[in-house]
């Protein structure tokens, strides 16, 4: 039916330049679009279609090559176009078998990585990496990597070698020692560096808490030398700075601590006793504390005074006890005295 | 003494005016230390002067003869220590717990029968003394021991035949006398006060202590235990002749452990009452 086929033809036009199609023309028909076969071609090369793949994107067709150079992610490593599951890491894409542990060629895409200083390592070459790297010291006058123990100078780390003790002259290396400060020298001396033994012979004092020396405050207690600010209280660790420390077996107490652990709280006021201590009746009172339990008249350390139930009671509160009560505390007095 | 006031008052009014005296002086030079020992004060409604010392931090009012404390005492809100020893009181006002700072309170040789309800509610008192009054088990306030700020209790001669178990609930005492009272039995809670220093039991009617005494601190050179003038069992009145820190040792002992669970639930009847409390000053009408 010729009249059909004219009346749908002319009503047909080509999706890319609107034109009509001619009665015997090939009409390529995709996905219900209708085209000149000249007019199904990929939008950036103008070319057929090669084996009539096409790459559909944002409403245009690409052939595979430019459809991959215009928007498929590129390999990080071996350069080709990934299609398929693409690997997004270290800021950019892989392909699955591409990316790899860059110590020991592992497939990373699975297992996860762990970035360390710019590469993409698995976690055990990272584990052992970081081990290493923690021994590699870079010196600060010549830039390359530091074997082993670096020798510590005005806060930066070096070379041994390119320093000579200030005593003897000897090249040093990582037992050198840095002194800061000297009593007695001036400013121009200080910081200098050291060999062990000149070190040693200079005298300077070691702290008994972290085995450095003491170039600066010294504090001489319980038989050593102490860093101001390591000479502590042994219970609440504080410094003492100067205030009154007290010794017991061997260990330093503030004042507080002292009297909380070893006694000497006030009967009467329950404080640390500061002044003079008076004790008696296995207890302790700030002297000025010291008083009659009964009437509270203050008591003189040369006071008489009597034992009621480990207080002391004055004579004349005494002597206004009850007569019975007198009675039991004299034979009680008794017993305590035979015994 | 209290029937005959006439008689009692005459020789007292030199004492009197002595006590306002006190009070004008401390007024004047703002002492805060009030002392008005032994000035024949029989009502401290003769001096209601003593109630507007706001700021004063010790009243001494022993060997007087009050009776009655006002509750109004409770206005002086500084009072650090109260010393009410050797008086004729019989009753306390709860006012007295309200007072937020006082420190010691001392109501010994008194003839406090009671203590009123809500006694315990003091908010930082750290030494009671009760001594030589007639309280018990039965006539303490509920509340009595809720006072954890307290490190020394002294309850020597009163009424106690058993402390209740609740003194385990004072956490911070170090001193406790219960000396000559008429203790049958003292409760193993006492084994939880740890930082107890001081224990008198001296003058009771015991015959076993739980062995959970044996794990105070109490043989130091600092400490005192004091068991003499009860009814011991044979073994620990053995190991009291040499000495009490060989009683503790004894009381740590499996023997012991057995001994005191045997004889817990055999339940003797406890020894008989032998203190004639009838001589006692506290017990005067």
């Amino acid at each position: 039916m010729p009249g059909l086929a004219t009346m749908s033809l002319d009503n047909m036009f080509c999706t890319r330049c609107s034109d009509g199609f001619e009665p015997n023309e090939k009409i390529v028909n995709s996905n219900g679009e209708l085209w000149h076969t000249n007019c199904f071609v990929c939008a950036q090369c103008f070319r057929v279609f090669p084996e009539g793949i096409f790459y559909e994107f944002e409403g245009r067709k690409y052939c595979e090559r430019d459809f991959q150079v215009l928007f498929a992610p590129c390999c990080g490593k071996c350069g080709e176009f990934v299609i398929g599951r693409v690997i997004k890491a270290m800021n950019a894409n892989w392909h699955p078998a591409c990316f790899r542990c860059e110590e020991c060629n592992m497939e990373l895409a699975d297992a996860g990585f762990i970035k360390h200083g710019g590469r993409a390592l698995c976690h055990s070459c990272n584990a052992r990496i970081k081990a290493d790297g923690l021994q590699n010291y870079m010196c600060h006058k010549c830039h390359g990597v530091i074997d082993g123990e670096p020798l510590r100078y005005r806060g930066e780390v070096y070379h041994g070698y390119h320093f000579t003790c200030a005593t003897c002259g000897v090249e040093l290396d990582h037992t050198a020692r840095e002194v800061k400060h000297r009593p007695g020298y001036a400013a121009n001396d200080v910081n200098n560096l050291f060999c062990l033994r000149c070190h040693d012979k200079m005298g300077i004092p070691i702290c008994g808490a972290c085995r450095r020396p003491i170039e600066e405050r010294i504090v001489t207690a319980l038989g050593k030398h102490w860093h101001v600010e390591h000479f502590v209280c042994a219970k609440c660790e504080k410094p003492f700075h100067g205030h009154r420390h007290y010794e017991k077996k061997g260990l330093a107490y503030c004042e507080q601590h002292y009297h909380q652990l070893f006694g000497n709280l006030c009967y009467v006021c329950n404080q640390v006793i500061a002044g003079d201590v008076f004790t008696a009746l296995n207890k302790a009172w700030c002297v000025h504390h010291f008083a009659c339990s009964v009437c509270d008249a203050a008591l003189s350390t040369r006071s008489k005074f009597y034992e009621y139930d480990e207080r002391p009671a004055c004579r004349r509160c005494y002597e206004k006890f009850p007569a019975e009560l007198r009675r039991r505390l004299r034979r009680a007095h008794h017993y305590t005295v035979r015994r | 003494m209290s029937h005959h006031p006439t008689v009692s008052c005459i020789p007292n009014t030199g004492k009197m005016s002595k006590a306002k005296k006190v009070i004008e002086e401390a007024k004047e030079i703002n002492n805060p230390e009030i002392d008005l020992v032994d000035k024949g004060i029989s009502s401290l409604d003769e001096i209601p002067s003593l109630f507007t010392l706001e700021n004063i931090t010790r009243l001494s009012l022993s060997h007087n003869k009050i009776q009655v404390v006002p509750a109004a005492l409770a206005n002086l809100v500084n009072l650090e220590i109260l010393n009410l020893a050797n008086n004729h009181i019989q009753e306390l006002p709860v006012s007295l717990s309200s007072l937020p700072k006082l420190r010691i309170l001392n109501v010994s040789l008194n003839r406090l029968y009671t203590l009123p309800r809500g006694f315990g509610s003091f908010p930082v008192l750290e030494i009671l003394d009760l001594t030589y009054n007639n309280l018990n088990e039965k006539t303490l306030s509920g509340n009595f021991f809720i006072m954890d700020s307290l490190r020394a209790l002294y309850l020597g001669d009163n009424d106690f035949e058993f402390l209740p178990p609740e003194i385990g609930n004072l956490k911070n005492l170090q001193i406790l006398s219960m000396r000559e009272n008429d203790l049958i039995e003292v409760p193993r809670e006492l084994g939880q006060l740890s930082r107890l220093r001081e224990l008198h039991l001296q003058g009771n009617r015991l015959v076993v202590l739980p062995p959970e005494i044996g794990s105070l601190d109490l043989a130091s050179n600092k400490s005192v235990l004091r068991l003499e003038g009860n009814f011991w069992v044979p073994p620990i009145e053995d190991q009291l002749k040499l000495g009490p820190s060989h009683v503790l040792d004894y009381l740590r002992s499996e023997t012991y452990k057995v001994l005191y669970s045997r004889h817990m639930s055999a339940k003797p009847p406890p020894p008989a009452q032998t203190l004639d409390k009838s001589k006692k000053a506290s017990r005067a009408a």
